[in-house]
């Protein structure tokens, strides 16, 4: 798109024109009697010897500092030539450079705030699935491996769920098959079981009520005989318990809100409107 | 001025770390032993050892490393919070999630020049000021991308050599200390680890590079600044710095080497880095701080090559064998023996002969090496090896490592997707699983998350596959992964017990492996591939060798099914050809069923036609940490 205009013999004629124009309004400038001024604060001096001592470990002789001023002086003079020209315009170097320097004005702000409590307790209790204790469970299973168990599988869950709902507790951990799947897990949630255990096996554990083993539960190791020991409710945490957390999200999202809000009251100031012809309008979804 | 008012900002801000934590002390054989006897309900309460293996990337960079820092614009916060199961949006735009979190990483930037790029692309005046800095600064914002590439592999270059291009201890300063601030306010005992770690870029050619990994936390780490390739290009001087660390300030550290593949002949050499015969001290030295090697990421995997190991079917895996890692060296045939994991853990045993201590005495991780900022290896969800090669319908022929020579450069299809760390530790925090590195309890994968456990002993016996608790009879009778068998054999026979459960996101398993090693009798090393158990009743054929699996991947539409395999496998293994007078090592290696590459989900997903050499299907596998027997006296 840009290297189509940028071959367009009627921009090539525009921005000559452009360019005389510049020049010629430069040179008739330049013929004025009253110079631009430039001043060279000792600040400045101090700085420009500052950076050359950083680089080179040693101070600038009086010829280097000489030098190092004039260089200044040049730059600030074609830095300013260079301005009422417009380069800076479509410059990407420069464009990004003023982009960044705007951004880290915001990051700047944000290193120096520090919350209150009461803006953590409240971050916390506006985002509960953030820091919330996920609802637990609680279970044990014996494991049915189908590969040793072949078309016998659902009948010898069947005897091995009647086992374990009639007989002395402690049979569960001699019943089944040998897996290095937990025989029990403690107060643990629903995600947590499927990273173990999959996604469909923990979905059907998550509707079991406390108490009897039920089954057989599919998963894609086999299957399993369950049963849930304990339900804990999900629960909000108190924010002494997760105040590390808190933190690092609150900030992080102020400064996010910082930055947009810095934007949207930016944006306020423009007309935007995009021009975009009707047939380009899928270029640039392609390429996605 | 500002970076030094911000980082004094983020000191004060940084929480004081409050959680002291016990070492994690594992129980003896006796100790677990009597645990299971006792006569409770529940042969599970009291026990001690590691129950839930933890996933993680040792090796992971972000724009703070000078080389990622030219191509990507996310930071090390961004390579936290994707990695604890975080959404974030990548350099190119998209929206990135693993599939399931992380338990923990270490943020290893290049510790040459580290955390310059940040500074450059902010035009620090400190930096921009000087020639290469102006000059590279004006490439990297041309918004060329040529350009960019260009720029971003000059920069590489500039690391191997001996003078930093630009020199700015300040800015090391500031920003390894704004590091390990980041790094101690993500990490969450018991939830996620945000271990402290960079990485040593000695000799970039020839990849030396070293991960280097702390146990403490800031206030430790910030007593130094990463030992960098400009201070010394000699691995030795690493350790000896880090030995004079240790002693001096307490601190803990490890190294893990990677990439041996593209050392050309150097990684596990039997001489000095200078090229003298190796000594007892400095082989002491390597063996300190070097228990973990890297076997398998996204420039390729190390285990083993298939000149090395020609009877073994599945050596030729992910394999990058062309040349040293920038391409200005061909790889010879003969390099290969010093370069991967199986053949240098053979070397060990016969320097462990020669020297009384056996330098490459290490275990296995795998780790990704991207320098996305994302910790992405999944076959289906893989985010590439740098910004160049970030998810795009071409990025398949995209160049991911210029050689000088065109024909020896590394394009897109040819990355690995690989791996992971899995770690046995007791608990989630930062001490539990450095100490469970020292101890080799790890174990590599390429990718999947499959559960692995591997135990030597004299006793283990067939029943004990029948055991609903296996790492319980594993612990009570012998020792795991990363163990050693003493030489006390008296006509016994080691026998390992070793099982593995498949990744439930991944594909079912074909087989379980044990790799021998061993020094013979007339000095020679030896290597020998054994199957252990396998599913769908196969027999192994005439020439001893189990049939394939078979293969259920359909590439059109990259889905396979586990109609094949099995989700477990168990079994005890006794070691036929067991010598008591031979030095050896034992290893197990978990192979799954084949399953799409991340090749054949990109095809799909963006309907391209890639070329007929691209491989479209993978056996991913694990590789444990080794075994080791020494024969007494």
């Amino acid at each position: 798109m840009l290297k189509a205009i940028l071959k367009e013999p009627l921009v090539h004629f525009l921005a000559l024109g452009l360019i005389v124009f510049a020049v010629y309004h430069v040179l008739n400038r330049s013929n004025q009697p009253k110079p631009d001024k430039i001043v060279v604060t000792q600040a400045r001096i101090e700085q420009l010897s500052g950076l050359f001592t950083k680089t080179w470990q040693r101070p600038p002789t009086a010829a280097e500092l000489k030098g190092l001023i004039d260089d200044y002086v040049k730059e600030e003079i074609l830095y300013r030539e260079a301005l009422a020209l417009g380069l800076d315009i479509d410059d990407t170097v420069i464009r990004r450079r003023m982009r960044q320097k705007m951004e880290f004005l915001s990051d700047a702000v944000i290193d120096l705030l520090t919350p209150a409590d009461e803006d953590l307790q409240n971050y916390l209790n506006a985002n509960p699935s953030k820091f919330g204790k996920a609802p637990q469970i609680a279970f044990e299973q014996v494991f049915l491996n189908p590969d040793s168990r072949g078309d016998r599988i659902e009948e010898d869950a069947a005897s091995i769920l009647e086992a374990l709902n009639s007989h002395a507790p402690g049979n569960a951990t001699t019943l089944g098959d040998a897996t290095l799947l937990p025989y029990e897990l403690g107060a643990t949630s629903a995600t947590r079981i499927s990273r173990t255990f999959g996604p469909q096996f923990a979905k059907a554990v998550d509707l079991l009520a406390p108490g009897a083993w039920t089954g057989p539960i599919k998963s894609t190791f086999g299957m399993h005989l369950v049963r849930v020991n304990k339900r804990e409710p999900g629960r909000i945490p108190a924010l002494s318990e997760v105040r590390h957390a808190v933190k690092r999200e609150w900030t992080q999202e102020q400064r996010k809100k910082l930055e947009d809000k810095h934007f949207a009251e930016l944006l306020k100031r423009y007309k935007v409107s995009i021009e975009r012809q009707p047939n380009a309008a899928a270029e640039p979804e392609a390429s996605q | 001025m500002r970076h030094i008012l911000m980082a004094l900002t983020i000191c004060v801000l940084a929480p004081t770390p409050s959680i002291v934590l016990a070492q994690d002390h594992l129980p003896d054989k006796a100790g677990v032993a009597a645990t299971l006897g006792k006569k409770e309900y529940s042969p599970y309460v009291g026990r001690e050892f590691p129950t839930r293996v933890l996933w993680g990337d040792t090796h992971l960079h972000t724009m703070v490393s000078v080389d990622a820092g030219t191509m990507n614009r996310l930071g090390q916060e961004d390579a936290f919070r994707f990695a604890r199961g975080e959404e974030v949006t990548t350099t190119h735009g998209l929206r990135a999630k693993l599939s399931r979190p992380l338990d923990f990483l270490v943020v290893s930037d290049h510790a040459e020049m580290y955390g310059l790029m940040p500074q450059l692309l902010k035009g620090d005046p400190e930096i921009v000021s000087t020639d290469p800095g102006k000059r590279w600064y004006k490439e990297l914002t041309s918004g060329d991308s040529d350009k960019i590439f260009a720029t971003a592999m000059e920069i590489v270059a500039s690391l191997s050599k001996k003078e930093p291009p630009i020199k700015s201890d300040n800015a090391v300063k500031h920003a390894w200390k704004a590091y390990t601030a980041l790094a101690d306010k993500y990490n969450e005992p018991g939830r996620f680890t945000a271990l402290i770690g960079y990485e040593w870029t000695a000799i970039g050619g020839y990849n030396l590079h070293r991960n280097v990994i702390f146990r403490g936390d800031a206030s430790v780490a910030n007593q130094t600044v990463p030992f960098s390739q400009f201070d010394s290009q000699n691995p030795e001087d690493l350790w000896s710095a880090l030995a004079e660390l240790e002693e001096k300030t307490g601190a803990e550290v490890l190294t893990i080497p990677h990439n041996g593949n593209l050392s050309n002949g150097r990684m596990f050499k039997v001489e000095t880095f200078d090229g003298r015969p190796l000594t007892k001290e400095i082989a002491s030295l390597r063996a300190r701080f070097e228990p973990l090697a890297e076997a398998t990421q996204i420039k390729g995997d190390s285990e083993t090559h298939p000149l090395l190991s020609p009877n073994d079917e599945f050596a030729d895996y992910e394999t990058w064998d062309r040349s040293n890692l920038d391409g200005t060296e061909l790889k010879k045939p003969e390099m290969l023996q010093w370069e991967y994991a199986r053949s240098a853990l053979k070397t060990g045993l016969m320097l462990e002969q020669k020297l009384g201590v056996n330098p490459f005495k290490f275990g296995m991780v795998g780790s990704t090496d991207s320098h996305t900022s994302l910790a992405a290896v999944e076959e289906e969800n893989f985010f590439g090896k740098h910004s160049g090669v970030e998810p795009e319908p071409d990025r398949w022929k995209h160049i991911v490592i210029a050689a000088p020579d065109s024909k020896l450069n590394v394009m897109g299809w040819q990355q690995a997707a690989s791996g992971y760390a899995a770690v046995w530790a007791t608990e989630n925090t930062r001490e539990a699983i450095f100490d469970a590195m020292k101890r080799k309890e790890t174990y590599a994968t390429t990718g999947p998350r499959m559960t692995v456990r591997f135990f030597g002993g004299w006793e283990f016996t067939d029943d004990d596959t029948n055991s609903r608790l296996p790492a319980g009879v594993g612990y009570a009778k012998g020792v795991p992964m990363g163990g050693d068998l003493s030489g006390d054999a008296q006509g016994k026979t080691p026998s390992f017990l070793v099982a593995a459960m498949k990744d439930p996101y991944s594909g079912n398993l074909d087989r379980i492996q044990i790799i021998k090693g061993w020094l013979d009798s007339n000095g020679e090393l030896q290597e020998k591939v054994y199957d252990v158990v396998w599913s769908d009743d196969r027999k192994p054929g005439s020439d001893g060798k189990l049939p394939p699996v078979g293969n259920t991947v359909d590439v059109e539409n990259a889905v396979w099914s586990n109609s094949i395999g099995s989700p477990e496998l168990i079994g005890v293994w006794r070691d036929p050809d067991f010598d008591p007078s031979e030095r050896a090592f034992y290893y197990a290696r978990v192979i799954e069923v084949p399953t799409p590459r991340w090749t054949a989900y990109e095809a799909m997903r963006f309907g391209v036609d890639m070329a007929d050499e691209v491989p479209m299907t993978t056996t991913e596998r694990a590789y444990t940490s080794p075994i080791w027997y020494t024969p007494k006296g």
